[in-house]
């Protein structure tokens, strides 16, 4: 044991696509809410 | 609760918006400009006018905090989708450019090896994760005084916002846990009180859901907010108060000088990358409560019909 940690890449590796992911999905499922929100206000302006 | 109009009257906020785009920009230039010189050599001291390690974070992170501030409570900018998009593109580039450098250029740490990169997520993860919620703390003080909508969709943003950095902050310190403590999860002050924050925040998010009524939603979620808040102290402590697996906190002067560049410009990326997402988000509250606050077509048609 010498106390110090030998390779981890794959951990480095699994960080990173773990955060790009999660930012990339939450990105698409806010530009979807906001486009859903407008098209529902829209036909709710049509109604009235 | 005052009369509300959600849309933002045209021009008002645009010294806000300026001010705090100005701000976060002198943020980025002082944070960035003095971590350069151990990669370009070029960069002489008076571009960062002379100031030393701790005088330009403490410069960048004022600053920046400032522009944060002030940017996210620009009125004009709620109307302006453009403008969250173009702070998400920028943020993007900045985390990719923060990542490459220090997937690539940065030297490994001496001892915890190449597992020390996921330091420039996550670092910057916590910070903007503790921001989003601070920042929601202070738009539910603002709500429960003036019971102004505007801050109750600021509120839902930066929760939400804060919630998904705090989940990633929880994973990337479970994937960094593995390999340097042994172990992926260990019920250490800072962990647990991370998750503790985690889970509060999402039973606000719940509460939100479901409660149909704005005003009582609005009040409810603001006082659990502030209730909750309280852990983000003791998060912040927690490494210094008790005997934790976690290090404490580090500073300019305890983190080598290769390691600040990457650090730096992620934490930019990610911090623009949190304002984007913020802004976006409230849009989506404002289009709701809009919704809830304008009469139904029916109820107008009955109370028409009563009059007549």
């Amino acid at each position: 044991m010498t106390g110090v940690v030998i390779g981890g890449w794959e951990y480095v590796i699994a960080a990173y696509a773990v955060t790009a992911i999660a930012f990339v999905i939450y990105g698409v499922t806010l530009v979807t809410r906001l486009r859903e929100g407008r098209s529902r206000a829209l036909t709710q302006g049509e109604t009235e | 609760m005052k009369e509300t109009n959600l849309s933002a009257a045209p021009g008002k906020g645009n010294l806000a918006s300026k001010a705090g785009a100005i701000l976060l920009g002198v943020g980025a230039y002082f944070g960035i400009i003095g971590a350069l010189h151990f990669y370009v050599p070029a960069v002489q001291p008076w571009m960062h006018l002379n100031l030393g390690g701790g005088g330009q974070a403490l410069v960048g992170a004022t600053c920046a905090l400032a522009g944060t501030l002030l940017l996210l409570l620009a009125d004009d900018l709620r109307s302006r989708p453009g403008a969250a998009t173009a702070l998400l593109a920028v943020g993007a580039v900045a985390l990719i450019i923060g990542s490459a450098i220090g997937l690539f250029a940065a030297p490994a740490e001496q001892f915890m090896g190449e597992t020390q990169r996921i330091m420039y997520v996550h670092v910057p993860t916590a910070w903007s994760a503790l921001l989003a919620i601070t920042f929601g703390f202070g738009c539910a003080i603002a709500f429960l005084f003036n019971g102004d909508f505007r801050y109750d969709s600021r509120l839902e943003a930066s929760i939400e916002v804060g919630v998904l950095f705090a989940f990633l902050l929880c994973v990337q310190g479970a994937i960094w846990a593995k390999p340097t403590w042994g172990v992926w999860w260990d019920w250490d002050p800072r962990l647990t009180t991370t998750a503790v924050l985690l889970f509060a925040f999402l039973g606000i998010l719940a509460l939100r859901n479901f409660v149909d009524d704005p005003v009582k939603r609005g009040i409810w979620s603001s006082v659990a907010t502030i209730i909750a808040f309280v852990d983000v102290p003791i998060i912040y402590f927690s490494v210094r108060w008790w005997n934790s697996l976690h290090q404490v906190q580090s500073t300019p002067d305890t983190v080598a000088s290769p390691f600040h560049l990457p650090l730096r410009i992620s934490a930019f990326g990610i911090l623009f990358l949190m304002i984007g997402f913020i802004m976006l988000r409230a849009r989506i509250a404002d289009q709701r409560l809009q919704q809830e606050l304008t009469a139904p077509p029916e109820m107008m048609g009955e109370e028409a019909g009563e009059l007549a």
